[in-house]
């Protein structure tokens, strides 16, 4: 369906690849409205767990703080130093799709890609300097969410790297190139990186 | 054939029973009706075996000690003997879910693998999924007289079984999800495919409960048991529902299904 089909149906919706080089032409939801869905149901998962870590938090506040203390606050903040570095290359590549500069939109999610191998690498460093003091999953309640919660987050950003490889797949041949498939690559990746600040914040910052 | 058959067949009737007659004589999809049924009806019966009669879900504390394991045994003994003697009787109508999303799988422009995979892999998900805990409780329920120290173990692999063994539906989720992700009939809707992976991530997440015997990681905690009980309902709903849409929009050709 054509732009101005779809307007003179009333509707608001424009076939994927049309969008490539139309940046501000019209409004519409980026990547497959799927791809929010989920999102949505990951946000109440991870909400879920959220609460349920801050209930537990304030029975035993002392313990909570005294833990936090074990970790390595450098290196949480390079880590998210790092997926935030990530998401604004996954934006800039969603736009330069759209403006057509294929090559350069395959280098940002290339650099996306790479910095979320990073991130992964970091954490495994990090993971194995605690259980080398010590903390492991069993330590304490404050323990087991950390390493529940920075696991299962992991988890994610493994996802999120298989859709960034779907994201450089489709941009390296002409013949695929499909911008509906790149924008919920990136999608996916802001939701990890929205993930790991709250997960960052509430075990590492909140006091 | 059946879809031959539809086409000489008469006016659907208006009683219940001659519908019925009508449905069995000439509907080309009653097969798949009668599995969609099988499966509906096997889920609530699970569900009422599970929470109203054997009280496994929710489930009793991991910390009891044995006299207290025992004496759930005991209070519990009629409700595991019935209930589970049911589950052993039905197990095999998983069957027909299992061959159900097996041929959504068939009907999407995808390779057989898929659909021969996921019926290979969850042909042994009632296993970890139900019957090893049937069964260690059952026997724990008809030998009362055994050593405490025995019912207390039962105890333990029928729950850790139950809640914690959960790497078949790991893959097997995986394998749906993959095959709904890259389907170009839209059999089912992609975020399904996205809800795949919230379905498998809780696989995972279970595998906290053998660790630990109370709080949230615990069989019976919230993260462990219940965010992932209510992922799991979530889930479950969404596929019945949606293998019910696809059954209506089902044309037996071999290209896009309609909206």
């Amino acid at each position: 369906m054509t732009e101005a089909v779809a307007t003179a149906a009333g509707a608001r919706f424009v076939e994927p690849d049309e969008r490539i080089g139309r940046s501000n032409a019209v409004d519409y939801v980026p990547g497959q409205t799927d791809m929010w869905v989920f999102v949505l149901v990951e946000a109440l998962i991870f909400a879920a767990y959220f609460i349920t870590y801050m209930i537990c938090r304030v029975q035993d506040p002392e313990l909570y703080l005294r833990s936090q203390q074990r970790l390595n606050v450098g290196v949480g903040v390079a880590n998210t130093l790092i997926l935030l570095v990530s998401s604004w290359f996954m934006a800039r590549c969603v736009q330069s799709a759209r403006e057509k500069r294929y090559d350069v939109a395959l280098r940002q999610v290339l650099s996306a890609l790479m910095l979320g191998f990073l991130f992964i690498g970091l954490k495994l460093v990090d993971w194995s300097r605690m259980v080398g003091e010590g903390l492991e999953l069993s330590t304490n309640e404050f323990f087991s969410f950390y390493y529940f919660l920075t696991a299962i987050h992991v988890l994610h950003v493994l996802f999120g790297m298989v859709f960034l490889g779907v994201a450089v797949y489709q941009l390296r041949s002409p013949l695929r190139r499909s911008q509906e498939i790149v924008e919920t690559s990136a999608t996916y990746w802001h939701m990890v990186d929205f993930l790991w600040v709250m997960i960052f914040a509430l075990l590492y910052v909140i006091r | 054939m059946r879809a031959v058959a539809v086409q000489a067949a008469p006016a659907l009737p208006s009683g219940l029973f001659d519908r019925l007659v009508w449905h069995w004589r000439y509907n080309p999809k009653l097969e798949l009706w009668i599995a969609w049924y099988a499966m509906v009806f096997f889920y609530n019966l699970f569900g009422v075996v599970f929470v109203g009669m054997t009280r496994v879900m929710p489930p009793p504390k991991p910390w009891w000690d044995m006299p207290r394991v025992v004496q759930w045994f005991n209070d519990n003994h009629s409700g595991l003997l019935v209930g589970f003697g049911i589950i052993f009787l039905v197990s095999g109508l998983t069957a027909a879910c299992n061959a159900l999303i097996g041929y959504s799988m068939r009907r999407m422009s995808i390779s057989r693998a898929f659909a021969y995979s996921y019926i290979a892999i969850y042909s042994v998900s009632a296993l970890p999924g139900m019957l090893l805990t049937a069964i260690a409780l059952t026997v724990g329920a008809m030998r009362p007289d055994r050593d405490p120290e025995l019912i207390y173990w039962l105890y333990d692999m029928g729950f850790m079984c139950f809640i914690g063994t959960m790497g078949i539906f790991l893959i097997g989720t995986f394998v749906w999800m993959i095959a709904v992700l890259i389907d170009k009939n839209r059999v089912l809707p992609k975020w399904f495919g996205y809800l795949n992976i919230c379905n498998l991530i809780t696989e995972f997440v279970v595998a906290t409960s053998w660790v630990f015997k109370q709080g949230v990681f615990a069989w019976n905690g919230a993260i462990a048991f219940w965010i992932d009980t209510a992922v799991f309902a979530v889930y479950t709903v969404a596929f019945i529902v949606l293998l019910m849409k696809m059954i209506k929009r089902e044309d037996f050709g071999d290209g896009p299904l309609a909206a």
